[in-house]
C-alpha cells in the first residue's frame, strides 16, 4: 500500500467511511456528482441528529436555561421573585461560606484526583504481576466502587463516628487518644478525603490496568537490555505509554470530585461547622435549605465554568501528550 | 520525535470534548435547578369535584394505608369523592411548587410544617375559616387542644388546621440515674450536676446530634431559648435573636459542653448514632420526639418521659411543630374541599387507634382513646408538655413563611454545630446566628 493510500484510508476511517461509501472510488471524480452525494449525506446527517439534539435541548437546554433565570432573580422554591440581575453571583463571591467551600472543593479534587491515583496506579501494577488469584483480587478491589455510597458512608460512620467506633477504639487501646473523626473539623475534613479516596480508586486501577494492558511488554525488555533500572523503566516508559488514560481518568476524577455531593453529604452533611462543605453541598443546603434559588444556581453556575476551564486545560495536556 | 495524533485523538476531537465536558459540567447546574417555576398561582384539583388530596409519609407505610382508606372514603355533597397521592419527603417543595404552578396540584393536602405560610404568600392558599365555622356546628372546634389552632390564625383568616402534634418532650433511663446515684433533673443546675455524675459512670447527660440529617441539635438549641423565656422571634414576629435570655441559654449549653455533659462527638451525630446511644444504655437524658422507646427498640419501661425542666427564671417551655392540613385555591369545589378536610379532620381518631401515629393528637377526645393512654408516657406528654409548648415563633403565636427557613436552614444548623463544638462563646455564636437569619430572612 502506497503511503498516500494510506493516508486516505486514515482520513476516510477517521471519518467513519467505509472504502465503498460515499466519496470512495473513481465515481467522485465527477464534481456535480460528489456535491450531490455530500448534500444528501448532509441531509441524512441532519435527520439522524436531529432526535438527539431535540433530547439535548430538552434535556440540558431547558433546565440551563431556567436555571439562568433562577440565578438573575431573587426567586426561592415556590416563587421565581424579581430580576436581581447579577446580584446573586456579587453576592456569593462576596460571601466567605463561599470561599470557604470552595477551598474545600479544591483540596478535596486534589487529594481526591491524585490519591485515587496513585493508589490505582499501585494496585493496578500489583495486579500486573503474577500475584495467585489476581483475578480475585481485581474483583474485591473494585467493591468500593460498586457499592452504592449509600452503604458505604453508613458503613464509615459505623467505623468512625463516634469515641466508641471501631477506629477510634482501636487509636484508644493504642494510646494514641481518642480522635474525633467527623466532630473534629480538621479531622472530618480529612476523613472525607480518604473516604473519597477509597470510593474512588477502583475506577483509578481499572483506567490504568486498561492502559497498561495495551503497553508491549518487549519494550521493557528492550530498556532492560540496555541498563535501564525498574525506577527508569517507570518513569520513562511506564508513566509515557499511559499518560493519554492518565489525562483522561484526571479529568474525569475532577468532574467526579467537584460534583460529588452524596459522599460528603451522607457522611458529615457538610459539617462539623461547614469544615466539609463543597461548593456542590453549599449549593445544595442555599437551594434546599435557605430556600435561596437564585444564590444556590449561581453557585452551580460558577462551579460549572470553572469545571470547563480546568476540562479544557486537562484536555488540551492530552492533545499535547498524544502528539508528543 | 513528533508524530501526527493518532486515529484515536483526531476522532476525540476538541469540539466533541467540550460538548462532553459541558455535559459533564452542567450537571450541578441541572441539580441546582431547583423549583421556583413560576409566579404565577393554582394548583390543580381534580376533575368532576374530586378533591385530590396528598399527604407525606408521617409513619410507617401502613399509615398511609390506613391514610388513603379514610381519604377514599369520602362522599360529599354532589357526589364528590377524593383520591389520595403519597408524596415523599424528598424534593417535596419542588413536588408542590412545580404542581401547584401548573395547576396540578392537590385541593387539600398535609405538608411541610410552615408550608400553608408560604404558599398563603403566593395567594396559593384558601383560608379554612369555614372549615372552623363546621367545626364548630359539629362540636369539634371545642375538642381542640387549648392553643394549637392560634398559630394558624392571620389577620386574613385560618391558614391551615392542625391535625397533629409533633413535640420534643426530655426522656432519660431510669437505670443510669439510679447507678449514677442523681437524681432527674428539674432544673438547669441540677441538669447540669446530674450530667457531671452521669459522666463519671461513662454516660451521656445530655443526648444530643446535629450531624448529617438530625435537627434533633438545631430544636435543642431553640428549646433551650425558649425554655429560658427567650427566643428567635419577637411577639411581633421580629427577630430578637440577641436576647439576654438567649445569651444566658446559649452559656448554659456551652457550660455542658464544657464539662462534658454533652457529648463532645454529638456535634457529628446522625439520628442513627443518636439512636444507639439511647439503645445502648449510654444516653441517660435528653431532648427527643414521642416514641423513643419504640425507635429505638428498648421497650422494657427503663426509658421515659421525665417532666419538664425549670430554667433559671421558673420559665418552662417545650418546643412544639403543629403539623396541618391545608386547602389550596385551585379547587374542583372550595365546598368540596371544606367538607373534605371537615370529615378527615373526624376521622383522625382511626389513626391513633390504630397506634400508627409517632405524634400527639389534635383533639382531646383522642388523648382519652385507651389505644393512646395505655402508654403512660404520651399521657404524661399531654399532661405537662403540650399546655407549655412553643412553636419556632417563640414569644410570639401566629406561625410565619419565615419559619421554614429558620427550621432548616444553615444558619441554625451552623450555630447549633458551633455550640457543639465548644470553640466560641455565647454571643459570638449569636451575633453570627442573626446574620445568618437576617441573610436568608430578606429573601
Amino acid at each position: 500500500m502506497s503511503s498516500t493510500t494510506a493516508q486516505s484510508g486514515l482520513a476516510r476511517a477517521r471519518r467513519g467511511l467505509a472504502p465503498g461509501g460515499p466519496g470512495a472510488g473513481p465515481s467522485n471524480n465527477n464534481p456535480n456528482r460528489k456535491s450531490k452525494l455530500s448534500a444528501q449525506a448532509s441531509r441524512t446527517f441532519f435527520w439522524l441528529l436531529l432526535p438527539s439534539v431535540v433530547l439535548l435541548v430538552l434535556i440540558h437546554g431547558y433546565p440551563l436555561f431556567q436555571a439562568g433565570i433562577q440565578a438573575t432573580h431573587d426567586g426561592n422554591l415556590i416563587q421565581t421573585g424579581n430580576f436581581v440581575g447579577a446580584e446573586n453571583f456579587a453576592a456569593v463571591l462576596s460571601s466567605p461560606a463561599f470561599w470557604k467551600a470552595a477551598q474545600f472543593t479544591l483540596w478535596f479534587t486534589i487529594v481526591g484526583v491524585f490519591g485515587s491515583w496513585l493508589v490505582g496506579l499501585g494496585l493496578a501494577l500489583l495486579l500486573r504481576t503474577k500475584i495467585p488469584a489476581g483475578g480475585t483480587f481485581k474483583v474485591l478491589l473494585l467493591l468500593p466502587w460498586v457499592v452504592p455510597i449509600v452503604v458505604s458512608s453508613t458503613a464509615w460512620n459505623w467505623l468512625v463516628a463516634t469515641p466508641d467506633s471501631l477506629i477510634p477504639s482501636l487509636f484508644r487501646n493504642l494510646g494514641l487518644g481518642t480522635p474525633l473523626f467527623l466532630a473534629d473539623p480538621s479531622l472530618a475534613a480529612v476523613t472525607v478525603m480518604v473516604f473519597k479516596v477509597w470510593v474512588s480508586f477502583p475506577f483509578m486501577m481499572m483506567m490504568i490496568s486498561a492502559a497498561l494492558a495495551s503497553v508491549d511488554t518487549t519494550v521493557y525488555e528492550a530498556a532492560s537490555m540496555d541498563g535501564a533500572t525498574r525506577f527508569q523503566q517507570f518513569s520513562q516508559i511506564t508513566l509515557p505509554l499511559i499518560a493519554r488514560s492518565t489525562y483522561i481518568s484526571w479529568i474525569l476524577m475532577t468532574i467526579f470530585c467537584v460534583n460529588d455531593f452524596p459522599t460528603i453529604y451522607l457522611l458529615t452533611g457538610g459539617g462539623p461547622v461547614d469544615a466539609t462543605t463543597s461548593l456542590v453541598v453549599l449549593a445544595y443546603r442555599t437551594v434546599f435549605q435557605d430556600f435561596a434559588t437564585g444564590p444556590g444556581v449561581a453557585i452551580a453556575f460558577l462551579m460549572t465554568l470553572t469545571l470547563v476551564v480546568v476540562s479544557v486545560l486537562l484536555y488540551r495536556q492530552i492533545r499535547k501528550s498524544s502528539v508528543e | 520525535m513528533p508524530t501526527k495524533p493518532s486515529i484515536a485523538s483526531s476522532a476525540f476531537s476538541r469540539r466533541g470534548f467540550l460538548g462532553f465536558a459541558a455535559a459533564a459540567a452542567s450537571v450541578p447546574l441541572l441539580a441546582a435547578c431547583g423549583g421556583g417555576s413560576a409566579s404565577q398561582g393554582g394548583g390543580g384539583g381534580g376533575a368532576g369535584g374530586t378533591v385530590k388530596f396528598w399527604d407525606m409519609p408521617w409513619a410507617t407505610p401502613a399509615y398511609n394505608d390506613a391514610a388513603k382508606k379514610i381519604a377514599e372514603g369520602f362522599s360529599g355533597a354532589n357526589n364528590s369523592k377524593a383520591t389520595y397521592q403519597l408524596i415523599q419527603w424528598n424534593n417535596f417543595y419542588q413536588t408542590f411548587s412545580s404542581a401547584v404552578a401548573s395547576k396540578t396540584g392537590p385541593a387539600v393536602s398535609t405538608g411541610g410544617g410552615f408550608q400553608a405560610f408560604q404558599f398563603e404568600e403566593q395567594g396559593q392558599i384558601a383560608y379554612a375559616d369555614k372549615v372552623i365555622d363546621q367545626l364548630k356546628e359539629n362540636g369539634q372546634f371545642d375538642d381542640f387542644l387549648p392553643g394549637v389552632l392560634e398559630p394558624f390564625k392571620t389577620d386574613k383568616g385560618y391558614v391551615a388546621v392542625p391535625w397533629q402534634l409533633d413535640i420534643r418532650p426530655l426522656w432519660y433511663r431510669k437505670s443510669l440515674f439510679e447507678k449514677a446515684g442523681v437524681d432527674v433533673p428539674t432544673d438547669w443546675p441540677s441538669l447540669l450536676e446530674a450530667g457531671k455524675k452521669l459522666k463519671d459512670i461513662g454516660a451521656v447527660g445530655f443526648a444530643t446530634g446535629a450531624g448529617a440529617g438530625n435537627n434533633i441539635g438545631n430544636h435543642l438549641m431553640i428549646m433551650m431559648m425558649i425554655n429560658n423565656g427567650g427566643g428567635v422571634f419577637t411577639k411581633d414576629g421580629e427577630l430578637d435573636v440577641m436576647n439576654d435570655r438567649n445569651v444566658e441559654a446559649i452559656e448554659f449549653m456551652l457550660e455542658l459542653v464544657s464539662n462534658g455533659v454533652v457529648d463532645p462527638a454529638a456535634v457529628s451525630y446522625t439520628t442513627d448514632n443518636l439512636n444507639a446511644q439511647w439503645k445502648d444504655g449510654k444516653a441517660a437524658f435528653g431532648m427527643l420526639t414521642l416514641g423513643v422507646p419504640e425507635r429505638v427498640g428498648d421497650t422494657s419501661g427503663d426509658i421515659v418521659v421525665a417532666s419538664p425542666m425549670a430554667g433559671p427564671h421558673g420559665d418552662k417551655a417545650a418546643l412544639i411543630f403543629p403539623n396541618n392540613i391545608m386547602m389550596y385555591t385551585n379547587t374542583p369545589s372550595q365546598e368540596a374541599s371544606e367538607a373534605f378536610l371537615v370529615y378527615y379532620l373526624g376521622q383522625l381518631k382511626e389513626l391513633w387507634k390504630q397506634k400508627l401515629m409517632n405524634a400527639l393528637p389534635v383533639f382531646k377526645s383522642i388523648t382519652e382513646l385507651p389505644e393512646f393512654t395505655s402508654d403512660p408516657n404520651n399521657v404524661k406528654i399531654v399532661k405537662e408538655y403540650q399546655p407549655i409548648g412553643k412553636t419556632f415563633a417563640s414569644q410570639g403565636t401566629t406561625l410565619s413563611a419565615d419559619l421554614a427557613v429558620l427550621d432548616g436552614g444553615q444558619a441554625l444548623n451552623q450555630f447549633t454545630q458551633t455550640i457543639l463544638t465548644g470553640k466560641t462563646d455565647a454571643k459570638s455564636a449569636l451575633q453570627a446566628f442573626e446574620s445568618g437569619l437576617k441573610s436568608t430572612i430578606k429573601k
